[in-house]
């Protein structure tokens, strides 16, 4: 099949409520992703649901390593 | 209005209502047929939702016929193929998935155009129940409409497998929406529906020309009604197969349901 994009999908459960990260899927384009996201993840009542090309996410920054080296340090005090 | 025009009426809305009922039923197989198997993941899980949806709206349009004095589990559990009143076009499964994208656009599109022309129905059961059954078919005809547009898109050889699967269910669909009879005229004269036969089959064509023309296919009617039975809006009158109306009806299911 088509060259495929990952999508992200965010619902929330009512209006002024943050978007909450519910999952991701693999779609072509724009359109299939928002069916996709509709068949695949409406099986709880949303207020309102979006999917984001994952390419269209850009990076403020990312503590990555310096956070979970920590996390780990903390964990292994704790 | 004599008494025996208003008892057409009661007949005509009853066996329009049996129309819909089974084909949703017959539809709801068609796409639980490529649950697995489909291009993608995704489209599995759409075909599953799609499925689910469709045997929901038939249920709810089987209960409707109770008020018309029918036994509705015999209905849904009892007939044979030769009593079904299922679309001509969904008597056989889809034989590759643009077959299936076909009977979404054309099959599962004009059941909606049938909806649409429900809306103010003067029957007021149907027409309470319109408005939230076609809203669960937005995304049913949105799946359809990017996946025409998608293996319209593609190569020749998929292109050719869409035009080929339109142009084998279209003319089967065109004529679903009926001859412009006195049945049709009493339908529409009642308020039961704002349009019927050519003037509906127009508005559907209207809205499938142009993703039709994408795979250089045009939309007319040209065929005739010899041998359509109005009242099931069916040409063959053998009805579907007997193991895919076994299957509908639960039938080796029915010794696990408790009283």
């Amino acid at each position: 099949m088509a060259y495929q994009r990952v999508y992200e999908v965010f619902a929330r459960k009512s209006r002024g409520e943050p978007l909450r990260h519910i999952g991701n899927l693999n779609a072509p384009d724009d359109e299939l992703a928002r069916v996709y996201a509709f068949d695949t993840y409406d099986e709880e009542k949303w207020f309102d649901m979006f999917v984001v090309d994952r390419a269209n996410f850009h990076e403020v920054f990312n503590r990555g390593d310096a956070d979970e080296a920590a996390s780990g340090v903390l964990m292994a005090g704790g | 209005m004599s008494n025996g025009s208003a008892a057409t009426t009661r007949d005509a809305v009853r066996e329009l209502i049996l129309v819909l009922a089974d084909s949703k039923r017959l539809l709801g197989m068609r796409y639980a047929g490529w649950i697995l198997g489909a291009p993608e993941l995704e489209a599995g899980i759409a075909a599953a939702s799609m499925a689910q949806d469709e045997w929901g709206h038939g249920r709810l349009l089987y209960a409707l016929l109770k008020e018309f004095g029918d036994d509705v589990t015999a209905i849904e559990h009892e007939r044979e193929p030769d009593a079904y009143a299922s679309m001509d076009c969904l008597d056989d499964p889809p034989a590759d998935w643009p077959g299936l994208v076909a009977l979404n656009v054309l099959a599962d599109g004009a059941l909606s155009a049938q909806f649409e022309a429900l809306r103010e129905s003067s029957h007021a059961p149907l027409r309470q129940r319109v408005a939230k059954l076609l809203d669960e078919e937005r995304f049913h005809s949105a799946h359809g409409v990017a996946w025409f547009r998608r293996l319209a898109g593609g190569g020749d050889a998929t292109r050719n497998a869409l035009a080929a699967a339109v142009r084998a269910v279209l003319p089967a669909v065109l004529q679903w929406f009926g001859p412009d009879s006195d049945r049709a005229r009493m339908l529409v004269a009642e308020g039961i529906v704002d349009a019927a036969g050519s003037a509906l089959r127009d508005r559907f064509v209207g809205g499938i020309a142009p993703l039709l023309d994408g795979v250089g296919v045009r939309a007319g009617f040209a065929g005739t009604f010899d041998g359509f039975d109005e009242a099931r809006r069916r040409a063959n009158p053998a009805g579907p197969d007997g193991a895919v109306i076994a299957q509908v009806r639960g039938d080796k299911n029915r010794v696990f349901l408790l009283d």
